[in-house]
């Protein structure tokens, strides 16, 4: 297979786009796709402060690493979750990875926040991918805020896109749908966030990475066996395998013609206020994030 | 044959050689763009044929969670 540009040999097949890349090429041909979603979905203005959040995965260093490619001047941000057999691993990993580049990085330790995920696992009785994600957002929310960041991009691509939009569809989530954007406006105490890689598949990103010589962590958590996104995920890749372009079809059907529909139908948007601990918006007194963490002091 | 290192398992398997990549990940059951197929630091697309003796890393692609 050649190159679609230059016609030297490919090394990237891209079935859902007829074509193959070079290296090269294929780093061109990413950073354009990463500008075109910022650019279509306005995601950034020329003067703001951009937050990343970094996991340690391939997805969240390759976006820090276009956005930087592309001439911004993104700051990391890491949430250490202090899971054993993984939070040390990804916490190094995103410490290299900005340490290599000079680029800023601010760490998030969840057990200086009183947050430790192994303890609240322990104490709080509901599934903890639920309650980890919520505290992530909160840090990540909460940080952008007080820092003074104008916008907070996270790493979710194509495939993470799909699974949830189709995993909203299953249940028919019209609350969850209209809320789902690659680019959503800061309004009631959140920071903007923005998705620059919602045009980019996982295999994309991963070959980006590889292309980059972005060393990232692939050790899964230990908490997180037999998600039902993964299982999202795989029914998705054998459609895209028979009929290459569904899922970004798919996806930007839904942000064209599907979205508005249900945005017009969200009418009984929930009244927030802040919270009494930590400022960060709650429709309770308490926010969820914080009532979690006085369960742990009380016990 | 041909020595393959799969990724993120760290498991190794030594399989007959097939003749082009896109069998290898046949064989695998794995579709085109499930996973990255490296050898010798290079990214093999699956057209790319496949020699006696290769040894070649396969990457799956799907973050868990």
């Amino acid at each position: 297979m050649k190159c679609r540009r230059c016609k030297a040999l490919a090394a990237v097949a891209l079935p859902s786009h007829h074509a193959g890349f070079c290296p090269d090429c294929f780093r061109k041909f990413f950073l354009k796709q990463v500008e075109t979603a910022i650019r279509r979905k306005k995601m950034i203005l020329p003067e703001d402060k951009i937050l990343v959040a970094l996991s340690g995965g391939k997805d969240s260093l390759a976006l820090m690493e276009a956005l930087t490619r592309l001439g911004y001047q993104p700051v990391g941000l890491h949430v250490d979750l202090k899971i054993p057999g993984s939070s040390d691993v990804a916490r190094k990993t995103v410490e290299d990875f900005c340490s290599r580049r000079g680029l800023r990085l601010i760490v998030a330790d969840m057990e200086e926040w009183g947050l430790p995920i192994p303890e609240v696992r322990r104490k709080v009785k509901r599934p903890i991918c639920s309650i980890c994600g919520k505290i992530k957002r909160h840090a990540f929310n909460r940080i952008a805020l007080e820092q003074g960041f104008d916008v907070l991009a996270t790493g979710h691509n194509l495939d993470d896109e799909t699974a949830r939009l189709f995993a909203n569809t299953l249940r028919w989530d019209e609350a969850h749908m209209a809320g789902q954007s690659p680019s959503l406006p800061a309004e009631n105490g959140f920071a903007r966030k923005i998705k620059p890689l919602y045009r980019l598949s996982e295999f994309e990103t991963a070959a980006f990475a590889f292309l980059t010589d972005i060393e990232y962590t692939t050790a899964p958590c230990p908490y997180s066996r037999g998600a039902s996104f993964t299982a999202h995920k795989a029914l998705l890749a054998q459609l895209e395998a028979r009929s290459p372009g569904s899922k970004i079809s798919f996806y930007e059907g839904f942000l064209e013609r599907g979205r508005p529909a249900f945005q017009n139908r969200d009418s009984d948007k929930e009244q927030l206020a802040p919270c009494q601990y930590c400022g960060m918006p709650t429709s309770a007194g308490a926010c969820g994030v914080c009532r979690v963490r006085q369960l742990l002091q009380q016990s | 044959m041909i020595f393959v290192r799969l990724e993120p398992e760290s498991e190794d398997l030594t399989l007959p050689k097939p003749n082009t990549v896109l069998q290898l990940l046949n064989r695998l059951q794995l579709g085109r763009t499930q996973a990255l197929v490296i050898r010798s630091g290079e990214l093999l697309t699956p057209d790319r044929r496949i020699h006696d003796g290769d040894r070649i890393e396969i990457r799956k692609v799907t973050s868990a969670g």
